[in-house]
Formats: structure tokens, C-alpha cells, sequence
């Protein structure tokens, strides 16, 4: 399915994002067969710094990672995005720096090399300083409206979770200019330690993404969705074509895919395009803009919730043998055990919700 | 062996072999496979002063650095080079002392010698010596801070804000008594660094004293003699501001003969993030200047006008990178976390 993008005519909304998997011209021309409807390449910075090693650790739902920036001086972009266009497609430059001058130079060199795009990342959460950037709207405004000014392609800004108020950062990217934004980055994180020896998964902290950053994903898009008039890239612990139209449906207009793809190899990016639009032609769906913010329809406010006296029913399942998952969940002792059945207090149940959850074949329901 | 007598070997004109040197492109594969082997076998190089008249190009850049003895101008030095070298060209390295005689004779002989381009670092050359080179079409880039950086393109960082962050630092550790160790050389950085000193202590309403401003020759040695003139101060300073890295090596050694503790009785901070300052001891807590990216991105700009083949002059651009405080253990703070961002 066709999407505009940024003003860029893409073939379907999935987006290959800055990353390892992104890191020269023949990834990102894989990337770009594999189906991607555009890719973004590995932040480009002024002076390449050696990797370390080891750098991602994987928990097996969310990823710490401390790969910085692209190991590709940007004179070498030039032979790079050669290959990477070599067949068509879409090729968006992800550039990092710190001051507008710096992020200005960059963008110009990839413009002149070929990008379609710029994506302005100064919002990874490690190595740089404890504050990141992308949380100050002034600088951002600062660092955008050069960029904008010295490049005839669109430019994306990559938002951080980090910021206190990701609204007013995506306002400031409008007000300079920008063509989009994409949120969310990967968030600080340390993944784990080992009690046995003290030791951290990965010695420092790092970028987490994966699964586990979704919900914070999808909350940061409507949050832009709501407050500013700008193109949302979704990012953020997409897996499937499930999580794509999740995103979308909170006003995305396009999504990027990162960690699934390292995990998984390029074939999922064939999945997940052939999945999605697989579902579109089902549900003959023509454009993105008839599900783009449906979602948002029904996203209130607290003040907005209206409050109905539900409670929980159960209904003629057979409990699992032994199971007490919902009298063990049930916060307000309203639930007890009957003959492979649970027996609900009405009165002392306030419809919380928890035990519809916890339940492992689907027993309970809320209803007044 | 000259290009004549391959010719004449090869049975072909001299603008054939040339062809096959320059443009290889443009000539038929059968006679240029021929004319390869005929060169490889007599052992022939073109030379290599007649290819820069030829081609207006020479494929050496000067430059010029300040003193070859400070650590930050060989830093800037690798970063040009790498670019340099990736790009095929033979760098002339001029060491002009701290002299602006000596750096205008250097110059000069660079453009003598048909350099397609100079990146100067920290010049001691006015607007009119820079305009005067410029006029004569050869491209110059400055790295560092200079008063012309409207003629010139430049790669720099903010001297007077990176000052201003260091005093910060010290002034949150406690010091309100803070003397500032400042070098004759680079002459507008250091004005500039002097500034962000000062403005920081005005900030904080502390009264600024001349004697808790020293200038010294900017080195080990200048260093050493500047805090020997802090002691004998009848109240010396608790902190110290060393405006390079090298100046806060002479501190360290001062200190360290008159049985002075670092950081315990005075608290010392240094400027520019030299690889040396994270190995004495204490380590060094310092500004980190992005010294390599400075010079791979200077020389990047100076090849940016060496290759533009458009009519219009490129705009002059004035690249400017953020310092960072790189926090060790010299000024006594506490948070372990301030040593890792």
C-alpha cells in the first residue's frame, strides 16, 4: 500500500530504523528488497569512534544496546549510498551531532550523497550526557531550523521518551520546520545484574528497545498525535503487523522496525509488510488515513471516563485444577473457590479488572 | 625513463601515454593495457612537479600548526591527516613556534610550492594576511577560534562557554576561591576562556582579583611557574583553572613538590582533554575538546573547496562542536555519575 510520507511516495509504511542492521549500503539495499518501504541508515557522525564489545544484551523480550553511531566516515557514505539505491528505494539519513552547525554539515553531505531524507537523532540515551538534548525544546529548535535551512529534503526529528514534555519538543520541531517527527528512541536502561558476582549485563548503561518499550511507544505517538499537527513516525517494540496498525492507529502515519529485525534477521520485514497489507486488502482498507487515529477516538481523559458500576462475573468454564490465580490476584478478597468454579462477592468486588487477566481461560468479564 | 620514451617504446603519442596516466578512461583498453605493461616494465613515475603544473594540482595540503610540542595540535594533526591520506593527498606540516614571521614565511612557501590548499590552527595571522591569501585563490580553513571567521570557514568550539562550565564545576564543589591559570597562546581562546571565568564568578557575586589571574608561556614549565606564584600569594587559591591540560601538568608537579594534595587542598581543573590527562594522577578533571573530530571535519571543509568545481565560492562555514566537561578526579566532587556522561 502506497504512503506519503514526509512527501515521500513510499510503498507501504514500514520503515527500517537507524541501526546496526542499517550500518552500509548492502544492509540497507537488503533491507530495501527484504520490503522495507524505506530505510533509515545507522547515525552518521562527524568522527567515527571504535565500537565495543560486547554491546547488546538480549533478556529475551527487550534489548540493551550501547552501539553508538555508524562506524562509515561520511566521506565513504558517498560510495555506500550508492549501493544502497542501487535498486530504487528509499534511503533516509540518520545524522548525530550536538550543535547546529555540526548536524547542519552532516545533512547537507548525505543530501549531496543521495538521502531522500534526514533523520536528526540527538536523542540516544548513551554516551551522551545525563540530560539528552532532545529533552531541551529551545536547542532543538535551534539545531532543527539549521538543519531545515541547509537542505532541500525533508527532515524527521527522532523524539526521546526521555523528555519531561515530548509535546513541546515535537511543537518546537513544527515551528522549525521539520517535515515529521519519529518517537520513540530507545530508552536508558540497564538490563540486569547478576547477584552471584555483581556483575551488569552490559558494563554501562545503554538504549533500551524492544517489546517492553511499546506501551510507552504507542503513549508518546497519541501524546504528539494530540497535541501537534506534525507526521508521526511510530517507533518503539514493533513485532508484527499488529503492533504497526497499533501505532498507526494512535496517528502514526508510518512506523520503523529495529529490534525485531536484529533478533529475527530480514525475512520479518517480508512478514511483517506482507501481513499488514495482507490485512488491509481483508479489511479493504485503500489508505492508511481511513485507520490512522481511530484509535484516538476513543482515547479520553480521566475526567471523561464514564463510571459504570461494573462487576465481575464468571461464566461456565471449569476452572483449571488448582489454578487460584484470581483469588491470589483479587485485591479485595471478593473472590473465593467453589466446586472447580470460583464464587464471586457482588458487594465486595469493585470491578478493578485485574482478575480478567491473571484468569488463564478466560472465565471472567466485567458487567453491570 | 620520461614520458617521450614510453611513447616512443610504446609506438603511440605522448598525449596517448598521458591519456592512459590521467584519463585512462578515455582510452581504447588494448593500447592502454600496453602502455601499463610498458610502464611497469621501464619502472616509470610521472613526474610529479610537472603533473602539478599540468594540472594546477598538487595534491598536498600545508599545515600549519602552532607548536608541534602541545599534545592538542597533534590530535587536530592525525584527525587532518586521516582525511588527508584517505583522500590521496601528502600533508606539509609546518611548525611555526608561536611566530607570526615564521608563519608567513611557512605560508608563503606553501603557496610557492603550489599547495592546493592550507588549514591553519590557531593563526596568529591578522584579517589582512588571511585576505591577502585568500585573494591569491588559495582555500584556507582555521581551526580553532579567530577574530576572522567571517573571511574564513573554521572548526571551532565555544572557549568563553566551555570556560564558563569548567568554573562552574569548581564553584559547585565548594571553591569560591578560584585563580586562573591562563596561557599567552592561543591568544583568542584564551581571552575568551578568561571571559567565561569571569563570568561565572560575577554570577556567583564573587569579587574578581588580579592577582588570582596569571598568565604564563603555555606549557609544562609555564604551568609549574604559575602555581609556585599561587602559593606565595599571602591567600592562595582553594581551585585553579589551567586554561590547557599541559598548564595543569605544571600544577600537578608544583603541588606535588611543595607535598600540595590534589584535590584534598586544592582542586585543580584543566582544558582541552589531552590523552595524558587520564593518566596522571589524579586524573586529570579537564574540558574535552573534540581535538580529531576538530581536524577531521577542518580538513573535510578545506577539501570541500579544493574539489568544488562550481563557479560561485562555497560559503564560508563556521563549524562549531560542543565541549564537554569530562569530570576525573582532580576537583574532589562526589557523584561518581558526573564521570560517566
Amino acid at each position: 500500500m502506497n504512503t506519503i510520507f514526509l512527501g515521500l511516495k513510499l510503498k507501504n509504511p514500514i520503515i527500517v530504523s537507524a541501526g546496526p542492521w542499517s550500518r552500509d549500503g548492502q544492509s540497507i539495499k537488503k533491507a530495501i528488497e527484504a520490503g522495507a518501504g524505506a530505510v533509515i541508515t545507522e547515525s552518521i557522525v562527524s568522527d567515527v569512534i571504535i565500537d565495543v564489545r560486547p554491546r547488546i544484551a538480549y533478556n529475551g523480550t527487550g534489548a540493551q544496546n550501547l552501539r553508538l553511531y555508524s562506524d562509515i566516515q561520511i566521506e565513504d557514505w558517498e560510495r555506500e549510498m550508492k549501493i544502497a539505491k542501487s535498486g530504487g528505494g528509499i534511503v533516509i539519513a540518520s545524522v548525530s551531532g550536538h550543535t547546529p552547525s555540526e548536524l547542519a554539515y552532516l545533512a547537507t553531505k548525505m543530501e549531496f550523497f543521495g538521502a531522500d531524507a534526514i533523520e536528526i537523532n540527538v536523542s540516544n540515551p548513551m554516551g551522551e550526557s545525563l540530560e539528552i538534548l532532545a529533552s531541551d525544546a529551545d536547542q532543538m529548535y535551534l539545531i532543527i531550523k539549521e538543519v531545515v535551512n541547509h537542505v532541500n529534503i525533508p527532515v524527521m526529528v527522532k523524539l526521546s521518551q526521555t523528555a519531561s514534555n515530548i509535546s513541546r519538543v515535537a511543537k518546537a520541531a513544527k515551528k522549525a520546520g521539520a517535515s515529521g517527527v519519529s518517537a520513540i528512541n530507545s530508552v536508558r536502561c540497564i538490563l540486569g545484574v547478576d547477584i552471584e558476582t555483581g556483575e551488569l549485563m552490559l558494563p554501562t548503561y545503554g538504549g533500551y528497545s524492544g517489546t517492553p518499550i511499546r506501551p510507552l511507544g504507542l503513549a508518546a505517538v497519541a501524546t504528539v498525535s494530540q497535541t501537534v499537527d506534525i507526521p508521526i513516525c511510530g517507533i518503539g517494540g514493533i513485532d508484527n503487523y499488529i503492533n504497526a496498525i497499533e501505532y498507526i492507529m494512535l496517528g502514526a502515519s508510518a512506523v520503523q522496525i529495529g529490534t525485531t529485525v536484529m533478533i529475527n534477521g530480514f525475512e520479518r520485514i517480508t512478514e511483517i509488510v506482507h501481513d499488514f497489507e495482507t490485512w488491509e486488502r481483508e479489511k479493504k482498507i485503500k489508505s492508511i488515513n481511513e485507520i490512522k487515529g481511530k484509535a484516538l477516538l476513543n482515547l479520553k481523559s480521566f475526567d471523561e471516563m464514564k463510571v459504570e458500576p461494573v462487576v465481575c462475573y464468571s461464566n461456565k468454564e471449569i476452572c483449571v485444577e488448582g489454578c487460584n490465580a484470581c483469588i491470589k490476584g483479587c485485591m479485595y478478597q471478593a473472590i473465593s473457590p467453589g466446586n472447580g468454579d470460583v464464587i464471586i462477592d457482588k458487594p465486595l468486588c469493585t470491578g478493578c479488572g485485574v482478575c480478567l487477566f491473571v484468569c488463564p481461560i478466560k472465565k471472567l468479564s466485567l458487567k453491570w | 625513463m620520461n614520458i617521450r620514451n614510453i611513447a616512443e617504446k610504446a609506438g603511440v603519442s605522448v598525449a596517448t601515454v598521458s591519456r592512459v596516466l590521467n584519463h585512462p578512461e578515455h582510452v581504447a583498453p588494448g593500447t592502454k593495457a600496453k602502455i601499463e605493461s610498458i610502464i611497469a616494465e621501464t619502472e616509470y613515475i610521472p613526474n610529479w612537479f610537472a603533473r602539478g603544473l599540468n594540472f594546477n594540482k598538487t595534491a598536498t595540503i600545508g599545515l600549519v600548526i602552532p607548536n608541534i610540542l602541545n599534545p592538542e595540535n597533534m590530535e587536530i594533526i592525525k584527525g587532518a591527516e586521516d582525511v588527508a591520506h584517505q583522500k590521496d593527498y601528502t600533508s606539509l606540516l609546518c611548525n611555526v613556534e608561536n611566530d607570526v614571521n615564521k608563519e608567513k614565511k611557512y605560508i608563503d612557501n606553501l603557496i610557492k610550492r603550489r599547495v592546493d590548499g592550507i588549514l591553519l590552527i590557531s593563526s596568529l595571522l591578522s584579517e589582512k594576511d588571511i585576505i591577502a591569501i585568500l585573494d591569491q585563490g588559495i582555500p584556507v580553513v582555521h581551526v580553532g577560534e579567530v577574530l576572522w571567521n567571517k573571511s574564513v570557514s573554521s572548526v571551532s568550539i565555544d572557549s568563553k562557554e566551555a570556560a564558563y562550565n569548567a568554573t562552574r564545576h569548581l564553584l559547585e564543589t565548594g571553591a569560591t576561591q578560584i585563580g586562573i591559570l591562563h596561557g599567552t597562546t592561543p591568544a583568542v581562546e584564551n581571552s575568551r576562556k578568561i571571559k567565561g571565568y569571569e563570568k561565572a564568578l560575577k554570577e556567583e557575586k564573587i569579587s574578581l582579583k588580579k592577582e588570582y589571574e596569571i598568565q604564563v608561556e603555555n606549557t609544562i614549565e609555564g604551568g609549574y611557574l604559575g602555581a609556585r606564584k599561587f602559593m606565595d600569594l599571602p591567600i592562595p587559591p582553594k581551585a585553579i583553572f589551567a586554561t590547557s591540560d599541559l598548564l595543569a601538568f605544571g600544577v600537578m608537579d608544583a603541588m606535588n613538590d611543595n607535598n600540595i594534595s590534589i584535590p584534598k587542598q586544592v582542586a585543580l581543573i584543566g582544558f582541552g582533554n589531552i590523552r595524558m590527562s587520564n593518566l596522571v594522577e589524579p586524573k586529570l578533571t579537564t574540558v574535552e575538546k573534540p581535538l580529531h573530530k576538530m581536524g577531521v571535519v577542518g580538513a573535510r571543509l578545506l577539501f570541500d573547496l579544493i574539489e568544488d568545481k562550481s563557479e560561485q565560492p562555497e560559503d564560508v562555514k563556521n563549524i562549531q562542536f560542543q565541549s564537554k566537561l569530562k569530570i576525573r578526579k582532580s576537583c574532589g566532587h562526589k557523584e561518581r555519575i558526573g564521570e560517566m556522561f
